[in-house]
């Protein structure tokens, strides 16, 4: 009883502060010219750039930990991730720490932009480019104006390798 | 609602556990001491108090086996009997059974019916084999019924309804169960809830309960009325006599006395965990089929396994592995029950809420500083910011504290096991506890239980000697087994000590020649030697016996040890007896460690892996093949490993003369690790990787530096290990 009606008092209020909840919200972020999103019940916080310790024999793209309040929380780094190159960081580099899987995970991005509310109606499915372009960790791609914003599957994303090796390694 | 009663029930097993444990204790002790009677009424209270919880949940088994206990244990107490060695045997194997019993309520594996018939028939040969000679013409009745007898034999079945108006008079209806029980023996109170309303309508001032108790008294049926002499007048109320023994000879009847009769549905409190039953019961019960078609019938039944087998849908090894698997998980879930919850001192949370308010108070004494802060006040924000540390140290301090619980819990077990050890090895032998009182980590208390019985056992077996030998050899004919307790430096040791004829040189030398651990040739000192009997596989005793010497165990003790990072030592003099020495942890949340650098990376060793560090020179550093290199630490050569090349780091020196050499021991094995610079020494707080990430090879586990970055704890053995396996890394 109690959950519905807040519920229903959160979707009138959200439509009266413009936002819809006919679709889901995303958290934006850059990483050079591109727009990512990550749906926004994933973020626990977004925190500037620290310096992180590197964790021996990982893969590159694992960037090391940090202490986040006493937790061990690792951090990823998407442009590695991506195979995209790197940059130097600058004051608008930022941690979106996420949840995945009940693991708490940061991930170092450009900037990060907007929440953006996309409707059902604008997302399509991701595109096919076979082999070349490795798009299966994307959920499906959204627009939002002229923005094309591509929706990442925080599972898919973070844990095929990254945390799957841990059975791996524990088996080994 | 059925998770409350769940939550009942957790609270239940563990009250049951500590009564198991002081009747165990008291059984021990009453052995030594059979007249002592506070001892009988305390192992009797807490037979009692389980029976009575276990009606209350409807854990009939386990209620009528203490029962039979309880009669035992009330004609001990009432003189009627006196305490014999047969009868503390038959009474310390029956708590055994009831430790069984529980756990099977608990979800367990249930134990052997014909066990428990067995004991319950030699409870009640125990406690009606010496009947008095007042009944000798019983004749043809079953000893449980001569039991009865003694009792009082009159057996009652009291139904009562209270009037809806028992509370408004306050009146208690616990106190007239306690009356009742004061009479004779509750045999069973069954509690029907069935005209309790929905709850938004009830009326919390009126009784909608009625209950049906079962009472064996020697009192007549007016006394017993005379318990209801309040409310008899209203409500309902029938008291009948039963004729001897009846519902208590047959098993079927028994179980019907704790369903109520008149209810149409069940009661919840009294069926919630009993599984509704089976269809070849009901099928008996209604008399379509007879007892032994069902039981034919039944015995054609097979298991999935067998029939999947049979129609080739899988092999006999997949099945034994997924059986095996489903044996693994069960364990599992039974030992992440084990450690859910913990008993704290409420000495120690007052302590703690107190620290908690002084903290706060300084908290707002700062935050008012801050408001208006002028750097005149600078002094006393220095004074306000040692207060928060002292607080923040102390909390910090009692949190730890109350993980901390006295080691005399896992003690607790030994007398038990030394008596039975030493009844089926005809030694004699006195155990000697002290100690009990240091407290280590509830972790580490619940990881030593079996290193230390491994430990106890040996010395019972292998370490005293027969009576006759000990004679002979003039000691006392009485072995002991001493188990101390004690704190050191930052440590906990424990020592197992025995006054047989310790370990024998020549025979281990002898041993470990023969298996091929070492060769003839070599020269050994005595605390080389010692340490060889934790190897694998080794056992000098003669004989393989039922309790050791097959040779598991020294070297799981020792693995067991080592993974709490803790070290055992032994100390021996041959015909005097054996010392050994378990040093651990005082924690497994805090370490003593090292902190290293290597290039800007830094990283903590564990203290206690450190033997000790040096400053090599160039010519102590050889190598083989081009590229193991070796160090001569003091006529020792050590292989040598660069941790920069292991960690793939940046290091700042690359020539060892300029590094440091950290000589670690792991396992009995010694390596030099060269690392940059030694930082410092301090107590670390330990952080898992695997909670937010995964298991790092070479990585113990995480923590936080003094300058809020993350730390790496150094995994010894782990560093060796991949050292090995990639040798020959591209540098």
């Amino acid at each position: 009883m109690a959950a519905a009606t807040l519920e229903t008092a959160t979707k009138e209020l959200n439509q009266q502060i413009g936002l819809t909840t006919d679709g889901s919200q995303f958290l934006t972020f850059q990483l050079g010219e591109e727009l990512y999103g990550v749906d926004i019940l994933r973020v626990q916080e977004i925190k500037g750039y620290t310096a992180v310790t590197k964790i021996p024999n990982t893969p590159s793209h694992i960037k090391g930990v940090l202490n986040l309040r006493g937790t061990i929380v690792p951090i990823v780094e998407l442009r590695t991730k991506f195979g995209m190159p790197t940059i130097e960081y600058t004051m608008f580099t930022v941690i979106v720490v996420v949840v995945v899987k009940e693991k708490i995970m940061g991930l170092v991005v450009d900037a990060v932009s907007d929440v953006l509310n996309i409707d059902k109606k604008d997302i399509q499915p991701p595109p096919q480019f076979g082999a070349k372009v490795d798009v299966s960790f994307l959920n499906g791609i959204g627009k939002s104006g002229e923005k094309l914003i591509a929706l990442l599957d925080m599972d898919k994303l973070l844990s095929d390798e990254d945390l799957q090796e841990a059975t791996t390694t524990v088996a080994a | 609602m059925s998770t409350d009663l769940s939550h009942f029930q957790d609270a239940f097993f563990e009250e049951s556990a500590d009564h198991l444990a002081t009747m165990e204790e008291g059984l021990l002790n009453l052995e030594q001491h059979p007249d002592d009677l506070d001892l009988l009424n305390r192992i009797f209270r807490a037979a009692h108090s389980i029976k009575g919880n276990s009606g209350m949940f409807g854990f009939t088994a386990v209620g009528q086996f203490t029962h039979k206990m309880e009669t035992l244990l009330d004609r001990l107490r009432n003189g009627q009997l006196s305490v014999t060695p047969a009868i503390a045997d038959v009474l310390l194997r029956s708590t055994d059974c009831l430790s069984s019993l529980l756990e099977a309520a608990r979800g367990g594996a249930a134990p052997d019916p014909e066990t428990i018939a067995k004991l319950e028939e030699e409870l009640a040969s125990a406690s009606g084999g010496q009947a008095s000679p007042a009944e000798p013409g019983q004749g043809p009745a079953s000893a449980q019924s001569a039991v009865n007898q003694a009792i009082g034999g009159r057996h009652f079945r009291i139904r009562w309804t209270p009037p809806s108006w028992l509370f408004q008079r306050g009146l208690d209806p616990i106190q007239m169960i306690k009356e009742l029980e004061d009479l004779g023996t509750l045999v069973s109170r069954t509690l029907d809830l069935s005209s309790l309303p929905a709850f938004d309508v009830l009326d919390s001032e009126c009784c909608y309960l009625s209950w049906i108790f079962d009472v064996e008294t020697a009192k007549d049926k007016s006394v017993v009325e005379s318990v209801f002499d309040f409310v008899k007048d209203e409500g309902m109320l029938t008291i009948e006599e039963q004729a001897k023994g009846e519902g208590r000879e047959a098993r079927g009847d028994a179980k019907e006395l704790t369903a109520p009769p008149q209810a149409p549905r069940p009661s919840p409190l009294a069926v919630s965990d009993s599984e509704p039953k089976p269809l070849g019961e009901i099928l008996v019960e209604t008399g379509v089929v007879s007892r032994e078609t069902l039981d034919h019938a039944l015995s054609q039944q097979k298991r999935v396994g067998e029939i999947l087998i049979e129609q080739h849908a899988a092999t006999p090894q997949q099945i034994s592995q997924a059986l095996q698997k489903q044996q693994e998980s069960a364990i599992h879930a039974k030992k992440g029950a084990d450690t859910a919850s913990i008993r704290v001192d409420t000495a120690k949370i007052d302590k703690l809420i107190n620290l908690v308010g002084e903290l706060v108070i300084t908290q707002s004494m700062l935050s008012d500083l801050s408001v208006r802060f002028e750097m005149s006040q600078l002094a006393v924000l220095l004074e306000r910011v040692a207060q928060l540390e002292r607080n923040t140290r102390e909390i910090q301090e009692r949190v730890m504290g109350i993980r901390m619980l006295p080691i005399g819990s896992a003690f607790s077990r030994f007398p038990r096991l030394v008596r039975d050890l030493s009844g089926k090895s005809g030694k004699k032998i006195q155990l000697v506890l002290s100690g009990e009182e240091t407290e280590l980590d509830k972790t580490v208390i619940e990881s030593i239980g079996d290193p230390l019985t491994h430990l106890v056992r040996n010395s019972a077996d292998h370490g005293l000697e027969p009576p006759d030998e000990r004679l002979a050899n003039d000691k006392p004919e009485l072995g002991t087994i001493r188990l101390n307790a004690f704190h050191e430096g930052g440590s906990i040791c424990i020592t197992v000590e025995d006054d047989g004829r310790g370990l024998n040189r020549d025979k281990i030398l002898a041993k470990a020649i023969k298996s091929g651990l070492v060769s003839e040739q070599e020269k050994l000192t005595d605390d080389q030697i010692w340490p060889l009997i934790f190897k694998p596989g080794f056992s000098t005793a003669e004989k393989v016996t039922d309790v050791s010497g097959r040779g598991v165990g020294m070297d799981v003790v020792k693995r067991n040890i080592e993974a709490l990072g803790g070290t055992v030592s032994i100390k021996t003099a041959l015909g005097k007896g054996t010392i050994f020495t378990l040093k651990l942890p005082l924690t497994l949340a805090i370490i003593e460690g090292m902190t290293v650098r290597v290039g800007s990376d830094t990283y903590i060793v564990p203290l206690l892996s450190i033997l000790e560090s040096i400053q090599p020179k160039a010519e102590a550093i050889k190598t083989l093949v081009g590229k193991g290199e070796l160090i001569n630490v003091r006529g020792t050569y050590l292989p040598m490993m660069r941790m920069y090349e292991v960690f793939s780091l940046q290091p700042e020196y690359t020539e060892p003369a300029k590094a440091i050499l950290l000589i670690l021991e792991t396992e009995g094995e010694r390596v030099a690790v060269m690392v940059d610079e030694i930082l410092g020494q301090q107590q670390v707080v330990i952080k898992s990787m695997e909670q937010n990430f995964r298991k790092v090879d070479g990585v113990a586990g995480a923590t936080i530096l003094g300058d809020g970055t993350v730390g790496f704890i150094l995994d010894v053995r782990g560093l060796l290990e991949i050292a090995r396996r990639e040798t020959p890394v591209a540098a």
